[in-house]
């Protein structure tokens, strides 16, 4: 409103309406409006609605990139179920995405929460564990196949935990017992220690660190003499775990990239969560610390449920990138077994360009078709899963 | 409160006491908390940054594959420093670069451990005929130090009784250092790098040398010198130096590292620029404007950020490939494959092309909300729709312009699917993800990481000191894809 109590148009763009040249006024908006939009317009057209469509076309017809195409109805569709590599990338795509979406959303909240802390110099630390996520998948991707090699960092570290199993666990054993005995002394004396009490804590760490190395100099415990361990992560058709049956057991090198994607994921979806965390009133928190909650209550009963909406993003993002997922298989590329890796997308690029064979256009476009339709039926299905445990 | 015990009950004293026990027993876990915490957080950090932290350490060393991993590395050893100069500037006068030139010299020294009851007979030392790296631009003729390099007969300047290591026992015996120099017979070309080889005989033992061997072959009996000559440049980051050198175009044998990194910035800065124009006014448009089809836009908007590249690619790669409605003809060529300019006006995936739609997203995001009223004043003022945009608007959108700058560069800079698709040959037409690939599967089937880790890290940095300068923009980012749906 104005002085004069003229109603203006409370839309975006809008314009004190009524006036003389409301019509000439607006029709310059829409030149305007399209003249701004036409590049995008344009690049929209061409490259995403063109293209949808023609691939969507290309998926009736057994196109080869050469000889015209021909219309063969829905026949690459049903031809793509009886292609054990499409069956195959199917498979694996899927176990991917479900495996992936699950763990790295878990860890992602369970990490959110530790830090969750109102305490100096957070910032940095977030920018810190934000640097896997800004380098490139190739890059990335690079580094995880040096540390895969047989003897490289990973099949070390896995050495050493083993030769090293001895100390760690009466390491282990002895916080948990020292932690034991305190809380319960603590109690005896009439203060109200929780099991995970931090300072007992720090005590039974001190303590059980200097009683593991005093055992470990006495000899009572020691370094296993074993041999290193040479896993093959890449260049293998074993498929894992071996008790499960067939459709469920994932092929080692399509282990090794969820390892990597769960470690590049986690840091962004962290720093989502956090950022929904700090949300929380601390209040929620305080209520139940009276009534006596334990730590998992808390997490199970106020976090999560608290942090859904996040929850909800973060799996749709989730399972959109690992649904789609492509430069890691291309990068493992020939130094491991195309069957171990193979996922749609990869098999979308395969069908066009195949090497010495003719491309597969049409085949390759009902294969991408179906990972369209499959990526927003998982978007859709985890909608409405989440929803309904919210109610 | 603390629980008191039946015989305190009523003692006002004793409660009082109680209570400031229990705040100090609080206190205490306060702090026992923070501390944990910190502890954790470092511990996290370790993780995350961890395996990149030593592939960019481990990319210094000759084998970054050496069992068990380490990270004592000789290149960071200043010692080896003065060394690798002194020896640089005796092979070709060039303390940093290094190099073998006519009239050069280089002193070496070897140290061998004889155990007891051996004869100890001097290595036998030659400067092999052995091509640097493998693959990519290996086609191409290079010299070869061997062809003008004369080793001197070995001389013995200390010996010396002591104990050694061998094979975990400690054994008695001799070590013995023997002295000799690599000459440049006659006159040749500068040749970049001296490789030695020392062969000793079954049972006696490398020990140590003027620099340390680059590896020990056949069961430790040949210590391998990839680079007696190399200047303190080529000896710290030497594989750094590699991946400039080695791999180089085929036909015009300039290196191929530079080219790559040229593409992917040339690529990167057109990509910036069109987001920063056309992506802001499309989103200014669709702020500001009501016009028909509004909502259609928004549909677009939406469609171009979730249908899959693999669905659009097809398409696309056709419409490149046949030069885009002959758009192609207007600069020289019939085809955009194998071309930036593919890789720049078309795409793939996720609304990358030449705009993105997430950045009109970000830029009507931002427009939405600026006021108006210095619009208004600017029209009030007679300035046209164009002028008002270029001279008003704008300038108030930079932090929004910012953002858009840094998250298309590095959104561009890191691409891999599109360029993947239209670049293909010649490698010098690649960019840098692509042609990384190609490091891989050239130099990886020969277990060469140093040189693929060098060239990982390198095509890294860009990035990661963009993030470093700008990390608000990136969170921003996260943020903005935390309120996207």
């Amino acid at each position: 409103m104005d002085l004069y109590g003229t109603k203006y148009n409370e839309e975006p763009g809008g314009r004190p309406g009524l006036t003389f040249n409301s019509l000439k006024r607006s029709t310059q908006e829409q030149i305007s409006a399209y003249l701004f939009l036409a590049p995008f317009l344009i690049t929209l057209a061409v490259f995403f609605l063109y293209s949808t469509g023609r691939a969507f076309y290309f998926s009736f017809t057994d196109y080869n990139l050469f000889a015209d195409p021909n219309w063969v109805g829905l026949e690459n569709y049903l031809s793509l179920f009886r292609q054990s590599l499409f069956l195959r990338a199917l498979q694996n795509t899927l176990l991917f995405s479900v495996i992936v979406t699950t763990v790295q959303t878990f860890l992602a909240l369970v990490m959110a929460t530790v830090l969750n802390q109102r305490i100096r110099g957070l910032a940095f630390f977030r920018a810190a564990y934000y640097i896997p996520s800004i380098a490139s998948s190739v890059v990335i991707t690079l580094i995880f196949m040096w540390m895969y090699q047989r003897r490289g960092l990973i099949n070390y570290l896995w050495t050493e935990a083993r030769r090293h199993a001895p100390i760690i666990l009466l390491f282990i054993a002895l916080v948990i017992v020292l932690q034991v005995a305190q809380v319960i002394w603590e109690r005896r004396r009439g203060y109200p220690a929780r099991w995970v009490d931090p300072a007992l804590f720090l005590i039974s760490f001190t303590v059980g660190a200097i009683g593991t190395l005093g055992a470990w100099v006495a000899g009572v415990v020691s370094v296993r003499p074993l041999p290193p361990v040479d896993f093959t992560w890449l260049a293998t058709r074993v498929r894992l775990p071996g008790w499960a049956p067939s459709f469920l057991r994932v092929p080692v090198p399509l282990v090794a990239i969820m390892i990597q994607n769960i470690f590049t994921t986690i840091p962004t979806m962290m720093i989502m969560y956090l950022a929904a965390l700090q949300g929380i009133p601390p209040s929620f928190y305080e209520a139940a610390d009276i009534e006596g909650a334990s730590v998992p209550q808390k997490f199970f009963r106020i976090t999560i449920p608290s942090v859904r909406p996040v929850t909800f993003l973060v799996v749709a993002l989730s399972l959109i990138g690992t649904l789609q997922m492509f430069d890691q298989v291309a990068i493992f590329g020939d130094a491991v077994p195309l069957e171990s890796v193979i996922t749609l997308s990869y098999y979308v690029y395969d069908r066009m360009f195949p090497g010495a064979q003719l491309p597969q256009v049409g085949l390759a476009s009902a294969a991408a078709m179906f990972l369209a339709i499959l990526t927003m039926l998982a978007v859709l299905v985890q909608r409405v899963f989440i929803k309904s445990e919210a109610e | 409160m603390r629980f008191l015990k039946t015989d305190e009950r009523g003692d006002p004293a004793a409660l009082k006491k109680a209570d400031g026990d229990i705040t100090g027993w609080m206190a205490r876990r306060r702090w026992a908390r923070v501390g944990i915490v910190y502890s954790v957080m470092i511990l996290f950090a370790i993780i995350l940054v961890g395996p990149m932290l030593f592939a960019a350490l481990s990319s210094l060393k000759v084998n970054p594959l050496e069992y068990p991993p380490s990270l004592r590395i000789p290149e960071l050893n200043p010692r080896n420093w003065v060394t690798a100069a002194q020896l640089g500037r005796a092979g070709a006068g060039d303390a940093f670069q290094g190099g073998f030139a006519p009239g050069a010299e280089i002193p070496f020294d070897l140290t061998y451990f004889y155990p007891e009851g051996t004869d100890p007979a001097p290595p036998d030392v030659e400067v092999p005929r052995r091509r640097p790296g493998s693959g990519l631009g290996a086609a191409r003729t290079i010299d070869y130090a061997a062809d003008y390099a004369e080793v001197s007969a070995l001389e013995v300047v200390e010996r010396e009784r002591g104990e050694h290591e061998v094979d975990g026992t400690r054994e008695d015996g001799v070590f013995v250092t023997y002295s000799f120099a690599v000459r440049y017979v006659g006159d040749g070309p500068l040749v970049g790098r001296v490789p030695l080889a020392a062969t000793a005989e079954r049972g006696h033992h490398y020990v140590d040398s003027t620099l340390p061997a680059s590896r020990l072959e056949r069961r430790g009996m040949v210590a391998s010198f990839d680079n007696i000559a190399p200047g303190l440049g080529r000896y710290v980051v030497r594989n750094y130096s590699r991946v400039f050198d080695e791999a180089r175009s085929v036909t015009t044998g300039r290196s191929l590292f530079v080219a790559w990194t040229r593409n992917s910035f040339l690529v990167a800065f057109a990509r910036v620029l069109t987001n920063v124009v056309f992506a802001s006014m499309a989103g200014y448009a669709v702020a500001r404007y009501r016009f028909r089809g509004r909502f259609l836009i928004f549909f677009g908007l939406l469609f171009a950020q979730m249908v899959p590249a693999q669905v659009t690619f097809i398409s696309n790669y056709l419409l490149v490939r046949d030069g885009l409605f002959g758009l192609s003809h207007l600069f020289g060529r019939d085809t955009f494959l194998n071309s930036l300019w593919g890789v720049i006006i078309a795409g793939a995936g996720s609304g990358a092309a030449m705009i993105h739609a997430g950045m009109v997203f970000v830029m009507k995001q931002f427009f939405e909300t600026l006021p108006r009223d210095i619009e208004e004043a600017a029209e009030i003022d007679g300035a046209g729709t164009v002028q008002r945009y270029i001279r008003v608007v704008l300038p108030m959108a930079r932090p929004a312009l910012g953002a858009v700058i840094i998250l298309t560069f590095q959104g561009t800079w890191n691409e891999f699917f599109w360029p993947l698709v239209v670049l293909t040959s010649p490698e010098e037409v690649k960019t840098l993800p692509v042609g990384l690939l190609a490091f891989r599967q050239v130099y990886g089937v020969a277990g060469d990481w140093g040189l693929i880790l060098a060239g990982a890290i390198l095509s890294a940095l860009p990035v990661i000191v963009l993030f470093v300068v700008f990390q608000k923009y990136f969170m921003q980012g996260i943020a903005f894809g935390g309120s996207k749906e």
